[in-house]
């Protein structure tokens, strides 16, 4: 598998008043693509810094963060947006779905971007929102759908353009036991599906028991990058073992 | 992002927040009104004053007056002519200068015009003892001459060729009575024209020469004469065409030459004509082109005069007007910003969302822009549309107490005119006011960070 994300000695630091805080104190990172990575940290950890800075939301303190060979901490915001359009998806916690838009329209969002005409683009939403499940709340807006309707729909949106990396910033933060699992049995299937890669931040220790590997962070250092040895199964596919075994 | 999705996205956000749209756009509305009502009340008044001086005289009209040159024309009988030759570096007013004139950007037509007041007409016993006045009969159609019985003279027709005056008929008289021997050309009480003595378009004229004092030739020369039509009198424009008679000009140069060779009067050096007459092709040509002619050495005169300061005065009262106007659409312009910053305020987050999706900055700029621009839009719309309601009131309403100290007796003036240019103007205005207003929110809506949008609440 070929590096697809590479960070190198990054530091991030923060002013407050005369105060510096250390968000990042040097972190080198090698994801592969294909893989699904978890980011695992507590609140304040610098986990959520270091997602923003891989996506090119916000600029290091200093070091680099090279994405399919570019490095992105040099390339200007109308560059950076057009690198986002091209490579990347993002699910929030909050699911940031445009209010006044319906369901098919907030999937089409990043392909409109892109410049693709409306016609395509509903097709491919509606494919995508069939794929995760909402084939009846598709003219809804998000107001009118639960939690977890509105987080696959944010799915939806973020696999929408066959992106390859898709950054969850705890996507699963508001949501319940069993939401989460099938939020995020959904993500690393799309993932695998699409052949894309799957970053991943969370706090939640169970959350990061179904990735392939767990990068644990404390105080803006890596603590721990372990490969997961012991995968978590959804429980969809333990029912599918199960009658396979019988 | 394509422009179609860019426009829809616009009308959908306005449409999020129909109420503050609406109210915004109202205030572009008043504003549009305001402005386009205003400057049409200073349209209604140049139109109305352009009215009353076109009734004074032609306004296109440039005339040539060559009195310092004096000339070889008005001759009389008794020889006292000429005032002399003015300096010699005076230019002549000749056929050149006439051809250079013509030549000049936005001159419709030009014709010397030569009045004479010694020569007759007579149709056997009726005797004519009018103006015979020479003029370019090709140019007469661009002047405006209007025939009303017969046709133009054409290229073609006999040198001795002639027009008359709408009332020229009449003006021939008896010679073989001494009393009652004019036809009145006045209608009668049933409103029946009466007949004149000589029935212009049949009758055979000789043209001859008159003469005063001693001196008169034993043989005068006589000229077989045709009319072919008669023109339109129209006082304003030439009081010839109530009463004279018109030759072309170049028999007619010839006739007065032999005229004053009869006379025994010595030939004169041809100072050029006396009187030339310019037709432009439109107002705004008159003082470009008379100042030409000025340049050339000419002194002239046109209603320009009068004209010009009348308009500046109107012009600058449709720009008090106007900037009256002004203000009420600069206080809707800060509306719009307002409005467009309100909004931004609230969808911060939405804005950041959709960088953090990939939407380039040029297409998040252009979607505010694109709102405050149609604010702006549909507001010049929809007031134009009310401006014409307003106007059409004023009309109605107003004009009954002000037409008679604006407009001409007779015609009640509209005080409020709403041109198409204004039609475009109000249009414009708004449209750019409203981008012009959602430039600064706009560029503020570029500036949000993308990290705003996936910060926690």
């Amino acid at each position: 598998m070929g590096e697809l994300i590479e960070v190198k000695n990054l530091r991030k630091v923060y002013r407050v008043g005369d105060e510096k805080i250390v968000a990042l104190a040097g972190i080198n990172l090698t994801v592969h693509a294909g893989e699904v990575c978890c980011i695992l940290g507590t609140s304040g950890s610098g986990k959520s810094t270091l997602l923003n800075l891989l996506a090119g939301l916000e600029k290091p303190s200093k070091g680099s963060v090279i994405i399919n060979g570019v490095d992105i901490t040099k390339l200007k915001e109308d560059k950076l947006a057009i690198f986002r359009q091209k490579n990347v998806g993002f699910v929030f916690q909050s699911y940031n779905l445009m209010p006044a838009l319906t369901a098919i329209e907030n999937v089409g969002m990043p392909l409109m971007f892109r410049g693709m005409p409306k016609r395509k683009r509903t097709k491919i939403a509606k494919k995508m929102l069939e794929a995760v499940g909402l084939k009846t709340r598709m003219k809804h807006k998000p107001t009118q759908m639960s939690g977890g309707q509105q987080q696959r729909v944010g799915i939806a949106r973020a696999f929408a353009a066959k992106p390859k990396i898709v950054f969850a910033d705890e996507p699963t933060g508001n949501l319940d036991s069993k939401t989460t699992e099938e939020v995020l049995e959904l993500m690393v299937r799309l993932t695998r599906q699409n052949h894309g890669t799957l970053v991943l931040v969370t706090h939640d220790n169970s959350v990061a028991q179904y990735a392939d590997r767990i990068v644990r962070i404390t105080d803006g250092k890596i603590e721990s990058d372990e490969i997961n040895q012991n995968v978590k199964q959804f429980a969809s596919e333990q029912s599918q073992t199960k009658e396979t075994a019988q | 992002m394509k422009i179609s999705d860019l426009f829809s996205t616009c009308i959908l956000n306005l449409l999020r927040r129909k109420v503050r749209t609406i109210l915004t756009i109202i205030g572009v509305i008043i504003g549009t009104c305001s402005i386009v009502v205003m400057i049409s009340l200073g349209v209604g008044l140049n139109e109305a004053q352009q009215a009353a001086l076109s009734q004074m005289g032609d306004l296109t009209l440039i005339n040539i007056y060559n009195y310092n040159n004096g000339g070889v024309v008005a001759i009389g009988g008794n020889g006292s002519i000429s005032t002399g030759g003015g300096s010699s570096q005076a230019p002549v007013l000749d056929d050149t200068a006439i051809d250079a004139i013509r030549a000049i950007d936005g001159v419709k037509a030009v014709t010397p015009v030569l009045e004479t007041y010694n020569m007759n007409i007579q149709s056997g016993r009726y005797l004519y003892q009018g103006n015979v006045v020479g003029i370019d009969f090709s140019a007469l159609p661009d002047f405006g001459y209007e025939i009303l019985e017969g046709r133009y003279p054409m290229e073609g027709d006999p040198e001795y060729t002639m027009l008359f005056g709408e009332y020229t008929a009449y003006q021939f008289y008896d010679t073989k009575k001494k009393r009652n021997n004019y036809v009145d050309y006045w209608p009668g009480m049933e409103g029946e024209k009466p007949d004149p003595f000589v029935d212009v378009m049949s009758d055979r004229f000789e043209l001859t020469y008159q003469f005063y004092g001693e001196d008169i030739p034993s043989k005068i020369p006589e000229y077989k004469m045709s009319v072919v039509g008669v023109l339109k009198g129209d006082a304003q424009r030439d009081y010839n065409t109530m009463y004279g008679a018109f030759v072309d000009i170049n028999t007619l140069k010839r006739l007065v030459a032999e005229q004053a060779k009869l006379a025994g009067e010595k030939q004169q050096q041809d100072t050029g004509y006396q009187d030339v007459r310019v037709k432009v092709n439109s107002i705004d040509d008159v003082e470009r082109v008379e100042q030409a002619i000025n340049d050339m050495g000419f002194e002239t005169y046109s209603m320009e005069q009068i004209r010009k300061p009348m308009q500046e005065q109107t012009q600058m009262i449709q720009l008090i007007l106007g900037g009256i106007g002004g203000i009420s659409l600069l206080v809707a312009a800060i509306g719009i910003t307002n409005t467009m910053v309100m909004s931004i305020y609230e969808r911060t987050r939405e804005i950041g969302v959709m960088k953090v999706l990939g939407c380039k900055l040029g297409n998040i700029r252009t979607m505010f822009l694109g709102e405050a621009g149609f604010i702006g839009f549909f507001g010049g719309a929809i007031g134009i549309g009310i401006s014409y309601g307003i106007s059409a009131l004023l009309n109605s309403f107003l004009s009954g107490f002000l037409g008679g100290t604006i407009g001409v007796g007779g015609e009640t003036a509209n005080i409020s005119v709403i041109p198409f240019w204004l039609v475009l103007l109000g249009m414009a205005v708004a449209t750019g006011v409203g981008l012009i207003s959602g430039f600064y929110p706009a560029n503020r809506a570029v500036k949000i960070s993308a990290l705003e949008a996936i910060k926690h609440e």
